[in-house]
């Protein structure tokens, strides 16, 4: 094997497509997955056969990461599903608007205004009530396929 | 009524009370108000002598439920104020609920009278070591009367009702607490079995004796069939009684002779798996049970009950048969020195009176089957079960076979074996639904089959021709009959997710017990393996491509499951063997290729092979078939091939091979060779590892397939290293090693099977010549994984590359890796294996930063670094061990900043229980981690022993624990797993570092006593053994460094205690304190008695004065003078006996455990509390 090192090198450019293809036998529970194009995490699977001699087949339950919906689906665990690429980055709390967006530090030093609060409402009154207190927050922002939100809030200032 | 607690009440209020109860049982009945109803009812049990109001509502009321109430308030009132009852009073409370019950015997209500009865029961017992011996016989000749059928068939029965609830007031798991010490109750245990118990028993067969006469003619009414019921259910009651005086004086001479001569065995463990046990009551009842004809009296009674109710198919499940035949299956398992000693002659009697009885249950077994297949009642049958089953357990299995010899021209065996046949046969029909008569009684028979061939002195001689051939005959039912139900459901859907595991240690078990069974008769059964396999084979070979294959793919399954059982046992972590029975089955096979078991694994090996063909594979080879054909070749491996005696020669059980003629030592050599290493070995070795790699690339997504292979087949290969000698020389396990380290396609398997992949590749290298070769391989191995780490956590567009979800996944494999190899370390490969973590070390800190919100990651990286400085650390030298721990300290701290403080919320509560199971296992990583780490400081093998420059591993621990104690809760403790850990941690800290303890922050030092103080209470033994170990070392510290003249704990010590704020004790002595409650009053386990100790010592030491004022509270507090006398010396010998010094060296150490083991044992009777 002359080319070693390269038979593991991923393709992966930044910017790449929203999802990728992985084999459904081997997607976890907890794992990503996307069910009716929507970008889900698995809570569940459980595999079944169609005869006893027939191929398995996973059948997975999720939970779609945004809208907390739960959605199904069964495919033969030898096949391709889509899995999401699914990113966590944190901002800087600056600004909360009076219409319910908020405004965001971003690393580069600019700002991104097209965030709305999160509808959760122990996470909506954290956020508030801390920005209200002064302190100092980060929060994390989920995004899959084209979709963003607001998932966790820190405190990283003084006391 | 003379002598009735309570005094004169008038009428009004006593009719008013009884009003105000009647309403309250109605509306609780009625469910109105039912928290109001419950209080008043409450008040009437607590309110001081209520037994005037108790007994006008139980003559007078019409309400039963308001009677039942009266009665049970009795009982309670009783039992609190029995100190201030005269013995007049308590005489006619006992007299006034005995007379109750004998006046409304007849009536309604049953379970009034059976509370009251009950009652009584109590107050007897209450009151049983205080009142004379007179005046329980005039109560008793009361009741005997009664019994006797003097006063009618309804006090009759009343009065046995009355000894049934005085017999279980008497035995320990059934009796009521009454809050008095246990050594009451144990005096009230003997001294009824002395004096009563045999007395009971003849009443109660007196009284059945009365009524047979009629039950037996024709003139039975239901109360004969009542009575004649109780008493047998009584007697059975009795015979259920613990024996105390037999057991304690014979005990341990009767267990020397366990397998005696004359063939009656007393192994008693053998009966608990169905909850019944020998019955050993010793000589004195040998009149009752035996000599007086007593046994045949009840057979005789049953069959000719059963003779005339022989039209009445519901008979068999009436009181009276159930009870009657509960009876005998209890007198079958009567055992001990009730019988003589002569030879067991008199047992072997009795045993066979039973057996001849019990015949008439179970003979004809087709017919019996059946009979009950069509309707009839199955429970008669399982008796007949139950009885043979305490034969099989109390006789050897010679004696077992030739007990039936005497009735019939056939043995017991012969009989068990036509029986099984038949449950076979129906259970395989009925197999779809789960709790079927079939199937209960298959399990009793599988039972006595592993008791009569499972014994270890049981060889081939014991079981005799007959025997032999009648086992041949059941295997060959049971492979037809499983066979036939293979066939037929084959084509069922396998809906059943998780069928791999639920269901799959009871099939095991079925198959593991007709495994003994065919082995019994190898050289006909093996051979009719071979057959049935080779006509299935030549059923695949002839097949054109039309005809669907899934039937013989379904027999073949079945077969390949019940063959593996049959050559091979399943023996976790043993050193597998050739079975015994296939060793000295075949004495005149000679050669190796006829040998039936060489045939037949060639055969199946053979077949096996085909698999590697992609157009046979994919015509025959299914997913379960294939899960089947692997897990037969790993238990295969591990037990044929290459067997680590064959170079030797001679192995194991000398004892028997004397006995053996010369072909037995040549047909076993035969066994022990044809797959060894001069011989076939290296080839089938080659073929398996061909037929793995295969399943690997050719079943994608089959994930229980690439389990099997991967966590069985693979680690059966590597497991002994003159097997793995072989594996590295092929070119076949070369080409796996090289796809797994430098091809993607082995990436498309479950992250975790590829953990075990790399484990087993990276055990492998124990096979290779030397150090330096082993080092080079795991290089090879596991350099390309650490080289990919390494590039990308240097890559400049890291931050965008690495949130991809295929970046993501490749990472998470390659960790997981990682953790393969480094659970894999051994000596020879330390050093590459070191070499690999320290390479990944700078990765790691980068992706733990990268991948923070990547829970998944995270665990990996943490798990990873678990395995990895458990199987390192006790290698490194100083610098070594000076990296990894620098490491881990970093390691800590950038998971500590990324975690505390953090709040997680999710959409979903369901997502966000998951964010907290993942939290946890971090914890639990955590935990492994420091723990790991400690453990240098007790087990070092490293060369280099120079002080100089050594890290302080301490000072990890002391950051370690900063971080970790403020995640840990006390709920969190309550997960068992986590608990184990973290006190673990805790007790080996503070045994090896009390120092870094005692300079642990404030708020970090009281959490981690509070969770010590809730661990000493947690259930499970470990946790306080470990908590008590953690104390120990807390006090010793303190102690030794205060005799120093230091500090010792200083002012943590003196602080308040923190769980709790209002403690204002020192540490030490609110543990003393804690310590002594649980000794004294607390249900403390024995086994734990020594760390107790251990933990008690330094205790005292360091807090003496208020050791010596807990004492004098302790004996003012005791009332009973006697009782004061012997808690002060248990005391006093606790500390002064044995030359107790006060130091805390080990042979002191050694007198105070003894002491306390004394005290415990003086001071338990009687200051525990039932």
């Amino acid at each position: 094997m002359s080319d070693e090192e390269h038979h593991f090198e991923s393709k992966a450019d930044a910017g790449a497509s929203k999802t990728f293809p992985q084999q459904a036998g081997a997607i976890r529970k907890n794992g990503y997955i996307v069910i009716k194009g929507r970008p889900c995490k698995v809570v569940e699977v459980s595999t079944s056969k169609t005869g006893k001699h027939g191929h398995a087949k996973c059948h997975f339950v999720a939970i779609d990461i945004f809208t907390a919906k739960k959605l199904e689906d069964i495919v033969p665990s030898s096949h391709n599903c889509d899995v999401p690429h699914v990113t966590r980055t944190d901002y800087q709390l600056i600004d909360i608007s009076e219409d319910g967006f908020v405004s965001l530090l971003t690393e580069s030093g600019n700002t991104k205004d097209d965030l709305r609060l999160p509808t959760d409402e122990t996470l909506l009154t954290q956020i508030k009530d801390g920005f209200a207190e002064g302190k100092d927050l980060v929060v994390t922002v989920m995004s899959a396929m084209g979709e963003e939100q607001i998932c966790t809030l820190k405190d990283i200032g003084p006391k | 009524m003379e002598g009735f607690p309570g005094g004169a009440t008038d009428l009004s209020q006593l009719q008013s009370t009884m009003e105000a109860v009647e309403h309250a049982c109605s509306s609780i009945q009625m469910h109105v108000n039912p928290g109001e109803a419950e209080k008043i009812i409450l008040s009437l049990r607590l309110s001081p002598l209520p037994y005037q109001s108790c007994r006008f509502i139980l003559e007078t009321s019409q309400i039963p439920n308001a009677r039942f109430q009266a009665a049970g308030a009795i009982g309670d009132a009783a039992i609190r104020e029995w100190g201030i009852l005269t013995d007049e009073n308590k005489r006619s409370l006992i007299s006034f609920c005995l007379c109750y019950v004998m006046e409304h015997s007849g009536a309604a209500d049953a379970y009034v009278q059976a509370k009251v009865s009950a009652v009584a029961a109590l107050l007897i017992k209450r009151g049983w070591l205080d009142f004379a011996e007179t005046e329980k016989m005039a109560i008793f000749s009361e009741v005997k009367q009664a019994i006797l059928g003097i006063h009618g068939m309804n006090a009759q029965y009343t009065g046995i009702n009355f000894l049934e609830s005085l017999v279980s007031e008497f035995s320990p798991s059934t009796s009521t607490a009454m809050g008095l010490p246990r050594e009451f109750h144990e005096q009230c245990l003997l001294s009824l079995e002395l004096n009563y118990l045999k007395e009971f028993y003849c009443w109660a067969q007196a009284s059945a004796l009365s009524v047979t006469d009629k039950i037996i003619g024709c003139g039975a009414t239901v109360s004969e069939d009542k009575v004649c019921s109780a008493a047998l259910r009584l007697m059975f009651q009795i015979l259920n009684w613990n024996f105390r005086q037999s057991t304690n004086t014979l005990g341990h001479s009767i267990n020397k002779i366990s397998a005696s001569s004359y063939g009656i065995r007393h192994d008693a463990v053998l009966l608990k798996k169905y909850e019944r046990s020998l019955v050993q009551p010793g000589p004195i009842w040998n009149d009752v049970l035996l000599s007086s004809g007593h046994t045949v009296w009840l057979l005789n009674l049953y069959a000719t009950l059963r003779q005339k109710y022989s039209s009445d198919v519901i008979w068999i499940d009436s009181p009276l048969a159930v009870s009657a035949r509960q009876l005998i299956v209890q007198l079958c398992s009567l055992t001990g020195t009730i019988f003589p000693a002569d030879n067991g002659e008199m047992q072997i009697k009795h045993l066979i009176q039973i057996l001849s009885a019990v015949l008439q249950w179970i003979e004809p077994p087709n017919v019996i089957s059946v009979a009950i297949q069509s309707g009839r009642n199955e429970s008669e049958m399982i008796d007949g079960c139950h009885a043979l089953l305490s034969l099989a357990t109390l006789t050897s299995t010679v004696l077992f076979d030739n007990l039936l010899r005497s009735i019939r021209p056939f043995g017991t065996i012969h009989l068990l074996s036509t029986l099984t046949c038949e449950v076979v046969k129906a259970h395989t029909v009925i197999r779809d639904e789960e709790e079927t008569w079939a199937s209960e009684a298959l399990d009793i028979l599988l039972e006595i089959w592993s008791v009569i061939l499972g014994r270890t002195d049981t060889d081939k001689d014991s079981v005799s021709t007959e025997g032999i051939s009648a086992a041949s005959n059941l295997f060959n039912v049971i492979v037809e009959s499983h066979l036939k139900a293979a066939a037929e459901s084959a084509f069922d859907d396998d809906g059943d997710a998780d069928y791999f595991h639920a269901s799959i240690s009871k099939r095991d078990e079925r198959l593991g017990s007709y495994a003994l069974i065919a082995r019994v008769a190898a050289d006909v059964t093996v051979p009719f393996l071979i057959k049935l396999f080779s006509e299935r084979f030549a059923l695949i070979n002839q097949r054109n491509n039309t005809s669907d294959p899934t039937q013989t793919l379904e027999e073949l399954y079945w077969l390949l499951l019940i063959t593996g059982h049959v050559l091979t046992d399943s023996g976790e972590g043993e050193t597998m063997l050739v079975p015994e029975a296939l060793q000295v089955g075949f004495s005149d096979i000679l050669e190796e290729a006829q040998h039936p078991v060489v045939v037949l694994s060639w055969s199946i090996i053979h077949f096996a092979r085909h698999s590697l063909d992609p157009e046979m594979r994919r015509t025959y080879f299914s997913p379960r078939l294939m899960e089947a054909i692997i897990w037969f070749l790993a238990r295969w491996v591990d037990t044929y091939l290459m067997p680590l005696d064959a170079t030797k020669g001679q192995i194991s059980t000398p004892g028997h091979e004397h006995g053996h003629p010369h072909g037995y030592k040549l047909s076993k050599k035969v066994l022990l060779s044809f797959a060894g290493e001069h011989n076939q070995g290296v080839l089938v070795l080659d073929t398996i590892v061909r037929i793995s790699m295969m399943t690997l690339n050719s079943y994608p997504g089959e994930n229980e397939l690439l389990a099997v292979t991967c966590q069985k087949l693979f680690v059966a290969l590597v497991r002994r290293r003159n097997i793995c000698v072989h594996l590295v020389g092929l070119d076949s396990w070369l080409d796996l090693a090289r796809a797994f380290a430098n091809e993607r396609t082995l990436f498309a398997i479950t992250a975790r099977l590829q953990r075990s992949l790399a484990q087993t590749l990276v055990c492998a290298a124990s096979g290779l010549k030397d150090s330096e070769a082993s080092n080079q391989y795991v290089r090879d191995l596991m350099g390309p994984m650490t080289a990919y780490l390494v590039n990308i956590s240097n890559r400049n567009d890291l931050k965008a590359v690495a949130q991809q979800a295929d970046v993501i996944y490749m990472v998470c494999c390659l960790l997981e890796r990682l953790r393969g190899a480094a659970k894999a370390t051994q000596t020879r490969t330390q050093k590459a294996i070191f070499e690999m973590g320290s390479a990944v070390m700078a990765p790691l800190l980068t992706l733990l930063e990268i991948y923070k919100n990547q829970s998944a990651v995270v665990y990996l990286i943490l798990k990873f670094m678990v395995d990895f400085v458990d199987g390192q650390i006790i290698f490194l030298n100083a610098q070594e061990t000076s990296i990894l721990v620098s490491f881990c300290l970093r390691l800590l701290e950038i998971y500590s900043s990324q975690n505390i403080g953090k709040i997680s919320l999710s959409l979903s509560s369901s997502l966000r229980s998951e964010a907290q199971a993942e939290k946890y296992k971090d914890l639990r990583a955590l935990l492994q981690l420091l723990t790991n780490i400690c453990s240098k400081d007790l087990v070092d093998f490293s060369s280099s022993s120079d002080e100089l420059d050594s890290p302080d591993i301490a000072e990890v621990i002391y950051v370690g624990l900063h971080i970790v104690t403020p995640l840990i809760s006390l709920d969190l403790l309550k997960y068992p797993k986590l608990s184990r850990d973290y006190f673990a941690l805790v007790s080996h800290m503070l045994e090896v570092y009390p120092e870094k303890v005692a300079r642990l922050n404030k708020e970090a030092f009281a959490h981690i006593i509070g969770t010590l103080d809730f661990g000493i209470h947690h259930q499970d033994t470990d946790v306080v053994e470990k908590c008590l170990r953690a104390v120990n070392a807390l006090a010793s510290y303190h102690y030794n460094e205060r005799n120093a003249g230091k500090e010792g704990l200083g002012a943590q010590n003196t602080d308040s205690h923190g769980s709790n704020g209002k403690l204002q004790d020192s540490i030490l002595s609110h543990f003393l304190k804690l310590l002594l409650q649980l000794l004294l009053f607390e249900d403390f386990r024995m086994d734990l008695a020594g760390s107790a100790a251990d933990a008690l010592l330094p205790l005292l030491l360091c807090e003496h004065d208020l050791y010596q004022r807990l004492v004098q509270e302790l004996l003012e507090r005791e009332a009973n003078p006697a009782m004061k006398t012997r808690l002060a010396s248990a005391f006093h010998s606790l500390t002064s006996s044995n030359q107790l010094s006060s130091s805390l060296d080990r042979p002191n150490r050694h007198r105070f455990r003894k002491n306390l083991h004394g005290f415990l044992t003086e001071v338990s009777g009687f200051m525990r509390i039932k």
